[in-house]
């Protein structure tokens, strides 16, 4: 390791990693934006879910660098022609973790939702959607650590990103740079994971552990008896 | 008043779930469907808020076919409570019971106000408004449960064996306030349950119902105890149910002795006389407020000195005692088993005595009261 390589070079380090950064959770979000809608109707539409879990996993099995070549002529050396394939990797882990979040709602949940009133969307989007957020998320963090990794790839057509270390960095036969820039693709990952970990606790305040045991309810007898136990 | 018209629910595979159903059900009456599962009890139920839609037949709703209404709509006029809560998990126990408050569009705080007037109504500490549903006992859940289906203040009440998971001690504190709250609000209530029981103990009006979806017996408690429509509803009610009946008979109507009632300062020789002249081999002693002290045997009195008092004499607990004035037979009954000396002492709302019940003394109340219930059934019939 040459640490001093570091310091002389943290502008570019930075700059890459935010470009990667970039690269991975969009393809992440706009993943999310299309397997919502996508997983609501799969759940709706029973007959559409196993043909488009297939059609996610085979598209997953394609490696990327071919889908890189395969965009280029459509949308030349730009972001698109590594967020589009990374996208579309996105899917075969979201698309799942939406179907199984919904899904994951209690029937009778869903079933009390529909008696108080609720119509089809309202229900979903005030309950159904709300109770699978933790699902959903969960496939979000996988999908985003792995958009993050794939994106350094797309220095491979040029477009900027922490992959520019590993290339330069073996054609140089210089190591510390190969090791930045792994070790930024890991730090944007685990920051990244945080993030979707504090964003999932904000918006699922009724999953906290932490919150102290209810109080037995005036009228049970079990509380009565405690009392009386108290008074003598 | 809600009126099913020659219902009948056939699924596409051939299953008939409900069979010809006609039931009316009273404003302000609770009336409880029971039978094994897969007798069309919770079908039934479902199709009074179109979670179910019948095959033949209509559904009326204070005479309105329910299948003309907008089912949202006429959802959040009826309150629904089931066995598993349904309780929202994302929704603190207010915002759970405000639901059909905030759809109906009453405004946040209205909506609060009210959500906390309920956790009142049904027994719930303000202090879990802001809690959510995981971090309260199962009890506690079906009270949101309960508050939640009559947040909108609904003229009827659904409630889908709302009390079957909780256990019995919980279960029978939730009956007590069911029937409490229904006391009061007077709500048109349909309860489904398999518990017959339950189904004596909360109804007005119990609905046997048989595998296949058919009505086999509408009817009181009382009558359904006592006049079983035929081997079905029998086997169904259960063994003891002349036993059971006899809660819907009023102690009142037992002849109470109190000439074997003496106080503590009566002497035996007196206390022998009273006990010989009517007959008696017990006497009840008292003191001077009327309460209980115990029962003393003839055959003691008889060799005790004759000049001592009653309070000198050892005696037989008194056992349980029952309330005439509130009480039913079986209370009474109950107590005179469970006494030593097969007499229970009815006492006043202070616990003063007011006579002595025995064995005979039931016997002839248990009689009279059957005769007036034939008699009723027969009118009924007729």
């Amino acid at each position: 390791m040459v640490w001093s390589w570091i310091p002389q070079n943290i502008g570019q380090i930075l700059q890459l990693t935010l470009e990667n950064a970039y690269l991975g959770v969009a393809s992440a979000l706009i993943g999310l934006g299309i397997s919502v809608p996508l997983g609501i109707a799969c759940v709706r539409w029973k007959l559409l879910y196993p043909p488009s879990l297939s059609i996610t996993s085979a598209i997953y099995a394609i490696p990327s660098l071919a889908l890189f070549v395969v965009l280029i002529p459509y949308t030349g050396l730009s972001d698109a022609t590594v967020i589009i394939p990374l996208t579309l990797f996105s899917l075969c882990v979201l698309v799942p973790n939406v179907v199984d979040g919904l899904r994951s709602v209690p029937e009778p949940v869903r079933q009390a939702a529909t008696a108080m009133g609720f119509g089809p969307l309202r229900r979903l989007a005030r309950v159904e959607l709300p109770v699978a957020i933790p699902v959903i998320i969960a496939g979000l963090r996988v999908a985003t650590v792995s958009s993050i990794s794939l994106a350094s790839l797309g220095q491979l057509i040029g477009v900027s990103s922490l992959g520019y270390f590993f290339i330069d960095g073996l054609q140089r036969d210089f190591a510390t740079e190969i090791f930045v820039g792994i070790a930024m693709v890991i730090v944007l990952a685990l920051v990244a994971d945080v993030a979707l970990i504090v964003v999932r606790r904000l918006l699922t305040p009724w999953q906290r552990r932490h919150l102290p045991p209810a109080p037995p309810s005036v009228l049970t007898p079990a509380s009565a008896s405690r009392e009386m136990a108290e008074v003598s | 008043m809600i009126t099913f018209d020659n219902v009948t629910k056939r699924y596409a595979d051939g299953t008939v779930a409900v069979d010809g159903l006609n039931l009316d059900v009273p404003a302000g009456k609770t009336v409880v469907l029971v039978g094994p599962s897969g007798c069309g009890k919770t079908t039934s139920l479902r199709m009074i808020n179109r979670l179910v839609d019948p095959t033949q037949g209509r559904v009326l709703l204070d005479g309105q076919d329910v299948q003309a209404a907008n089912p949202s709509v006429l959802r959040r006029g009826i309150g629904y409570v089931i066995q598993h809560t349904g309780l929202f998990p994302h929704r603190t126990i207010e915002d759970n019971i405000a639901t059909v408050p905030l759809l109906s569009g009453w405004g946040k705080a209205k909506a609060r106000t009210r959500a906390r007037e309920l956790m009142d109504l049904v027994g719930l500490e303000r202090a879990m408004a802001r809690r959510y549903p995981h971090q309260l006992s199962g009890g506690q859940q079906q009270r949101v449960g309960v508050a939640r289906a009559l947040a909108a203040d609904p003229p009827v009440l659904l409630m889908d064996e709302p009390f079957s998971a909780v256990d019995p001690i919980v279960r029978a504190s939730l009956q007590d306030e069911l029937l409490r709250l229904q006391g009061d609000l007077r709500k048109t209530v349909v309860f489904v349950t398999h518990d017959i029981e339950e189904a004596i103990k909360v109804g007005d009006l119990v609905a046997i119902f048989r595998p296949g979806g058919q009505l086999v017996q509408l009817d009181t408690p009382e009558r359904l105890l006592g006049f079983p429509a035929d081997r079905y509803v029998e086997d169904f009610v259960g063994f003891d149910r002349g036993i059971r009946r006899l809660s819907f008979f009023a102690a009142a109507g037992l002849d109470l002795d109190v000439r074997a009632v003496l106080t503590r300062e009566t002497t035996v020789a007196e206390a022998t006389q009273v006990a010989k002249g009517i007959g008696e081999q017990w006497v009840l002693v008292i003191d001077a407020e009327r309460k209980p002290c115990g029962w003393v045997a003839l055959a003691d009195l008889e060799s005790a000195p004759e000049t001592a008092t009653l309070a000198d004499l050892s005696l037989v607990g008194w056992g349980h005692t029952f309330r005439p004035d509130t009480d039913s037979l079986r209370a009474a009954l109950d107590a005179t088993v469970l006494s030593r000396t097969g007499r229970a002492a009815g006492v006043d709302a202070d616990g003063r005595v007011v006579g002595v019940t025995t064995y005979e003394r039931m016997r002839a109340a248990i009689q009279s009261a059957e005769e007036a219930a034939v008699e009723r059934q027969s009118g009924w019939q007729g």
